[in-house]
């Protein structure tokens, strides 16, 4: 009786020690870190080592500028809602500041889409032509419906 | 005298064995003069053996019967290395279920964290939309 019982518990043990074992290894990506997302780019494009590390430097040098970039940008957004609460508020527009702003908002746009299409490029560079093909199409991936989303 | 398969010596007693003496005041004697022998068995007595049998049978069928034959082939080394192999297999099969589930999940979610990685633009959306 107790010779079946402990072949019993052996085996849930070790079914369930492949299976933390398994998942640990093979678990995806975490979505909230640059690693992570580098991690999925490989596994997605099948990256080979040389490939994901180049790519992954290229992605490490342009980040502090993309990050300031962004940072730039929240910012204009911010002053433009300031802008338009201050217009609503007293009915006056500030023609010259506000093309001064419209000016500046143009600029960082115009900058973050170099920055984007630089990055792109040089990372489409170290792709075979089947990687950079799947690569470019990326974005119709991320419009795909969020399997998170509630509603 | 030498055997024909094993080793071993033998001895030709020349005297044979006395018998024994028959002891005239054995206590066994008015014993065995009251024993008439064994009783005729009663008819019923076979259908009740069986009967009893039957219930013996049942009763352990019915407190322990499945677990008994569980035990029983966990028991042989055979299954229970097949068992355990089977138990791990399972194991992994549910883990790449669940492994491939959550890529699917997280693929979407990936790309666009990945978009925002690359384009600022994106990227101040999502710092506008967080709290």
């Amino acid at each position: 009786m107790k010779r079946g019982l402990l072949v019993l518990l052996l085996g849930v043990v070790v079914g369930f020690a492949a299976h933390v074992l398994y998942f640990r290894l093979h678990r995806p990506a975490d979505p909230d870190s640059t690693d992570g997302q580098l991690a999925w780019l490989r596994l997605e494009l099948h990256l080979t080592d040389e490939q994901f590390a180049r790519i992954s430097e290229l992605h490490q040098a342009s980040s502090p500028r993309l990050r300031a970039l962004a940072a730039q940008v929240a910012q204009m957004r911010s002053e433009f809602a300031a802008f338009e609460n201050t217009r609503r508020a007293t009915d006056r527009v500030d023609f010259v500041e506000f093309a001064r702003f419209v000016e500046a908002r143009r600029n960082i746009s115009r900058e973050c889409l170099d920055s984007t299409r630089r990055l792109v490029l040089a990372a489409a560079g170290e792709m075979t032509p089947r990687q950079r093909e799947q690569y470019l199409g990326i974005d119709s991936l991320a419009e795909a419906p969020n399997p998170h989303a509630t509603d | 005298m030498k055997g024909t398969g094993r080793f071993g010596c033998y001895a030709v007693c020349p005297q044979s064995i006395p018998s024994p003496m028959p002891n005239p005041n054995d206590p066994l004697d008015p014993l065995l003069d009251r024993w008439t022998g064994p009783a005729d068995p009663s008819p019923s007595l076979a259908p009740e053996v069986w009967r009893r049998i039957a219930l013996t049978g049942q009763g352990a069928n019915e407190s322990g019967g499945l677990w008994a034959s569980v035990d029983a082939w966990l028991s042989r080394p055979p299954f229970a290395v097949l068992f355990v192999t089977c138990c791990a297999l399972l194991g992994l099969f549910l883990a790449e279920v669940r492994v491939n589930r959550l890529q699917r999940e997280r693929s979407v979610l990936l790309a666009r964290s990945y978009l925002q990685l690359i384009d600022p633009l994106l990227k101040a959306d999502g710092l506008a939309k967080s709290p």
